[in-house]
């Protein structure tokens, strides 16, 4: 599966191309820097050495030549790598915006390491593995005609060691890809349960089991080291084969080389003798006829990290995630009364469905949706705010069904109060306002002044995750005054009194009585009787 | 780099002898690599010498030639062995590193605890300490290595072609490579820094646009939220390609290095044998190990990629894991001893609450009241030891509470509870990691959430990240069950029904009062359900200076 999908899943750039061939053209000037080194040492043996020299400005022209062509090479194949890879990064961000539905990859942290560390992996096999394709597929033939035509022993040497290389390869690679793709997996879920028990790293030391944590992960994260060892034990393995070959290869052609020269050996040069030339020539590219099938080697198992990126992300890619209710317009919030309108409305949560009363809401109106814990309150309100399908029945809003082309315009009315607020890593003020203004009455009406006045830095102060550093009453009040600073027409509030004291409970049952005298439409989901009795009406959502 | 230093010698520290092992095994590979290269070229040229001598009879093959396939065979197995012996001494020294830091951590005062936003504690976790992986992989072994081989090399070559070779080969490839190491790090500093503050700010606001999109999306700021993380990605993106730059310069230095010393050598053995004081095998052996050592400063480039990054994550992560730390207690049998509060406040710029004293006997329940903001957890803090008292003494009988002795005797669950993915047994069980399927239930039993979780599946059924697929009501009873398999003297509760009705509240009070007879509570109240299963009320006065 993962290797005959490659192409369609890693799209080309045409530097890639370029790249390549400027690389390959490099390898294959060492072909002409190792003859000026083994003429200047054979005329150095043969003749009067007196024309040696003149070898070494050839030497050092062509190796100047290929450290060139080596930067420009490098040079076009990072461009490539890193169109292909912000290009794939975009599309994550693009589609994790696009839906609110949580995905089966993994949680926030497992995408956002798909999105930074993991994608990045993929630079090294788009950097090396098709190079060393093509200069593998090009530079041992070569080398091995140019052995060939010297003498037919090293030409069977190189012959032999060659093409064992690749089966070899082949096994331990596969067993390696294998490996990896587990290691992969096991980073992903190793920063989400990192994350996750972080988060609740303060409750657990108030009840002194800080330690446990601790321990848990210690425990994953030597779990994940015994997995990469054995990654590494395969990887390592192999490229150990290669060289044992490549050394193997190297030495088998110096002691028939020297063996040759001394005229001990007769045989295995065509019937000729060997001329120093050829023999110091002949090991010279002995080691470069075995160094492009190493470099694949290397380049194989960064390969197969990348084909495990690849697959973590055609998982993401083919999920099926309800897409967010939206035009992707800018809204235009409707100037008419609004009215809501529930007409045999089923929803489901989990493996449950949940069947709703029908329900006419119109400008102006208090509604308590009421119900035992965990009956469907909160999904009630989601559907309403288009976070939620409708599994049956439709949802109606300002008399056209809440849907992709409505939804937008419909957002723009309304505020929206959460049981358990997310807070974004910004100020505070950027969590009211989202970079409008604030306004000193919104403040006041939720209570928010006086929370102001304690903290360090004001509305400037950065809040952590879950509002960390807010009281739960504050970060309570923080989200009614983000609910009420856009004036909306209706205010969708979840629970909003729990977890509240008395005096902080009557001050947000205040904020959200006077929205509603001010003409604002209130649906609340709530047990508080407090709440309830101010209400118009209640809708209870049977268990 | 002097942070990095103290990290590197902590990281070699943890296990000094595999990593000696290592590069000694490195030394060898380097060696031998360029001692296969330098023997074959000498071998070859020689018995070219002799066989067009015509002394080729008198040539000793049989040794150079054993000594030439002992090197190709050893050089494989060398490699092998430095290879797996540093990765598996890194990785233990990194998980060991990662374990520290987290304990640290937990050491931290409660408030910072709370502050620490968890993204960006989880960025430098991860990324700072996998960036420490390249400290003895690919800057340490490989920089001594290096130098260790380049001069043995040197001093070899010295000695069996000629000095002047030696010296070239030795300083050449020792002092260049050094410098352009040198000055590629201050280049790589600005753009690596830069880099991963974009990959920072990238993953933070990936996760921020993630975990709060459906508020953003009724809020009409999802957009907003994609431009900014589009906006991450590009600053990383563009110091990245900086650094790449910089990089691939250190490797046209270390080719064109490599260029430069193989042609002298080359020249400078075609001299000495024209003046007659090589012979051309000898000038072989300088040219070939000229070549060979190109090896081993090609870690050099690598290392500059990598060292920016390691350089910012030694800085941080050093001052975190030097410390060290004591653990917390365990679990004990319940000793029945009175919670006393004496004249306890709470300074924050002015006096919270007028000083408090209670007493709280084993057994007896007491709710502490008062007005919003008065203070209420603040004094639970307090007693927890999690917050410092201004004035005022807190003792369990007549002892001072330790911080040894907190963790142990007093538990407290505060206002907003945290769950974590996994099953409901894991849940409970990260307070008592012994505790059985029986005393689970039965503190499920307490807090009047058997009947939910057996409606779920069981103690197996699994929850999402946080305790997600529990409802608020429910996650906070959760909370509450798993603070009683602790056992406490004392437990200090803030709000323990919010979120419940009032039919379930009452039952969750009786429930935790008959799960912990002995226990003290304290709890911070308003609801009638839980001012009703207290014994006594103590009103919390607000301080009266006027803010």
């Amino acid at each position: 599966m993962a290797s005959s999908a490659a192409p369609a899943r890693l799209p080309r750039h045409p530097a890639e191309r370029i790249g390549g061939l400027l690389s390959l053209v490099s390898a294959l000037l060492w072909l002409g820097q190792a003859a000026f080194i083994a003429w200047a040492l054979a005329d150095l043996l043969e003749g009067s050495g007196a024309r040696a020299l003149w070898a070494v400005p050839g030497v050092f022209g062509i190796a100047l030549l290929r450290a060139g062509l080596k930067y420009a090479a490098d040079a076009r194949l990072a461009v490539a790598a890193d169109a292909v890879v912000s290009g794939l990064r975009a599309r994550i961000v693009s589609g994790e915006a696009a839906t609110t539905a949580p995905s089966v990859a993994g949680g926030p942290g497992a995408v956002a390491a798909l999105a930074c560390e993991k994608l990045d992996t993929l630079r090294p096999y788009l950097m090396r593995y098709r190079r060393a394709r093509l200069r593998t597929s090009v530079l041992p033939l070569l080398i091995l005609a140019i052995a060939f035509w010297h003498s037919w022993a090293v030409g069977v040497v190189l012959l032999m060691g060659g093409p064992l290389i690749p089966v070899f390869m082949a096994l331990i690679g596969w067993a390696a890809q294998e490996a990896s793709e587990k290691q992969m997996v096991e980073v992903g879920a190793l920063n989400d349960l990192l994350v996750d028990r972080l988060a609740a790293l303060p409750d657990m030391h108030l009840i002194g089991a800080g330690d446990r944590i601790v321990d848990s992960f210690a425990e994953a994260s030597d779990s994940l080291r015994t997995r990469t060892m054995a990654v590494l034990r395969v990887a390592f393995l192999s490229s150990t084969v290669l060289e044992l070959f490549s050394a193997l290869g190297v030495a088998m052609v110096a002691v028939w080389v020297g063996f040759s020269l001394l005229g001990v050996i007769e045989w295995g040069a065509w019937g000729a003798t060997l001329t120093p030339f050829a023999g110091i020539y002949l090991l010279l590219l002995a080691p470069e006829y075995f160094q492009p099938l190493r470099d694949l080697s290397a380049a194989w198992h960064d390969r197969a990290a990348g084909e495990a990126v690849l697959d973590e992300l055609a998982l993401w890619r083919e999920e099926e995630r309800p897409a967010l209710m939206t035009s992707g317009t800018a809204p235009v919030r409707p100037a008419t009364p609004l009215s809501i309108r529930l007409a045999g409305l089923v929803l489901r949560r989990d493996a449950r469905e949940i069947a709703y009363p029908d329900l006419d809401i119109a400008a102006g109106d208090r509604i308590a949706i009421t119900g035992p814990s965990g009956a469907g309150k909160t999904s009630l309100l989601r559907a309403l705010a288009g976070l939620e399908r409708a599994e049956r029945g439709a949802i109606e809003v300002d008399g056209a069904p809440l849907d992709g082309t409505t939804a937008d315009d419909w957002r723009a009315r309304i505020g929206w109060m959460p049981q358990a607020p997310h807070f974004l890593n910004r100020s505070l003020r950027y969590n009211i306002g989202f970079g409008a203004p604030l306004g000193d009455d919104v403040l006041e009406a939720a209570g928010v002044a006086p929370v102001l006045e304690t903290l360090p830095r004001g509305d400037l102060t950065p809040l952590g995750e879950r509002g960390a550093g807010l009281s739960g009453g504050e970060a309570r009040r923080v989200t009614l005054a983000r609910a009420l600073q856009a004036a909306p027409d209706l205010l969708l509030a979840d629970e909003p009194t729990a977890d509240l004291d008395d005096g902080t409970a009557a001050a947000v049952i205040d904020g959200l009585m006077r929205f509603a005298e001010a003409g604002g439409t209130l649906v609340v989901a709530s047990h508080d009787p407090r709440l309830i009795a101010r209400m118009d009406r209640r809708v209870e959502v049977p268990s | 780099m002097k942070p990095l230093l103290r990290i590197a010698a902590l990281i070699w520290r943890e296990d000094r002898r595999a990593f000696l092992r290592g590069l000694a095994l490195s030394v060898l590979v380097l060696a031998m690599g360029a001692g296969l290269l330098g023997l074959s070229g000498w071998f070859i040229t020689a018995a070219a010498a002799a066989g067009l001598a015509g002394t080729g009879v008198l040539f000793d093959v049989f040794r150079p030639s054993a000594v030439i396939r002992f090197l190709a065979l050893g050089r494989t197995a060398a490699r092998y062995g430095e290879r797996l012996t540093t990765h598996d001494a890194t990785l233990r020294a990194l998980a060991r590193l990662r374990v520290r830091l987290l304990q640290s951590t937990l050491r931290k005062p409660y408030r910072a605890l709370e502050r620490l936003r968890a993204n960006a504690f989880l960025n430098r976790l991860t990324a700072d300490i996998d960036a420490l992986d390249g400290v003895a992989l690919r800057l340490l072994l490989p920089g001594l290595a290096g130098g260790i081989a380049i001069l043995l090399a040197a001093v070899i070559v010295a000695w069996l072609v000629h000095p002047a070779i030696g010296a070239l080969i030795g300083i050449g490839y020792l002092a260049v490579p050094t410098a352009i190491f040198a000055i590629g790090l201050r280049r790589a500093e600005r753009p690596s820094r830069q880099a991963e503050a974009g990959l920072q700010a990238l993953r933070s606001r990936l996760i921020d646009l993630i975990v709060a999109r459906e508020d953003l999306a009724v809020y009409g700021q999802l957009t907003a939220a994609r431009t900014r993380v589009e906006e991450a990605a590009e600053r990383h993106d563009t110091a990245r390609q900086h650094l790449q730059r910089v990089e691939r310069r250190a490797g046209l230095g270390l080719d064109l290095v490599s260029a430069v010393m193989v042609s002298l050598a080359l020249g400078a053995g075609i001299l000495l044998v024209q003046a007659g004081s090589i012979t051309a095998a000898q000038a072989a052996i300088g040219t070939f190990v000229a070549l060979a050592l190109a090896e081993a400063v090609a870690p050099v480039q690598r290392a500059l990629s990598d060292a920016g990054r390691m350089i910012q994550a030694a800085r941080r992560v050093g001052p975190e894991v030097e410390d060290n730390t004591v653990p917390e207690g365990v679990p004990a049998a319940p000793s029945a001893l009175p919670l006393k509060v004496n004249g306890l406040t709470y300074r924050n710029g002015a006096d919270l609450f007028e000083p408090v004293s209670l007493h709280v006997a084993a057994g007896e329940t007491v709710a502490l009241t008062g007005p919003s903001g008065s203070g209420k957890s603040t004094v639970l803090l307090c007693v927890a030891g999690c917050l410092r008292a201004s004035s005022g003494t807190v003792r369990l009988g007549d002892a001072d509470l330790t911080p040894a002795a907190l963790g142990q005797a007093v538990v407290m669950v505060p206002q907003r509870h945290a769950l974590i993915g996994g099953t409901i047994a894991e849940n409970l069980r990260l307070a008592d990691a012994g505790a059985s399927d029986d005393m689970l239930w039965d503190v499920l039993r307490a807090v009047a959430l058997d009947g939910v979780v057996a409606g779920k599946g069981g103690l197996r059924a699994r929850l999402g990240f946080r305790g997600a697929g529990l409802s608020g009501g429910e996650g906070r009873r959760l909370a509450l069950a798993r603070a009683l398999l602790r056992r406490p003297d004392v437990l200090l509760l803030d709000e323990p029904t919010e979120g419940l009705d009032s039919v379930t509240a009452a039952a969750v009070m009786a429930g935790l009062r008959a799960a912990l007879p002995r226990a003290a509570i304290l709890m911070a109240a308003h609801r009638a359900a839980e001012i009703d299963a207290a014994d006594r009320q103590h009103v919390l006065r607000p301080a009266r200076t006027v803010r």
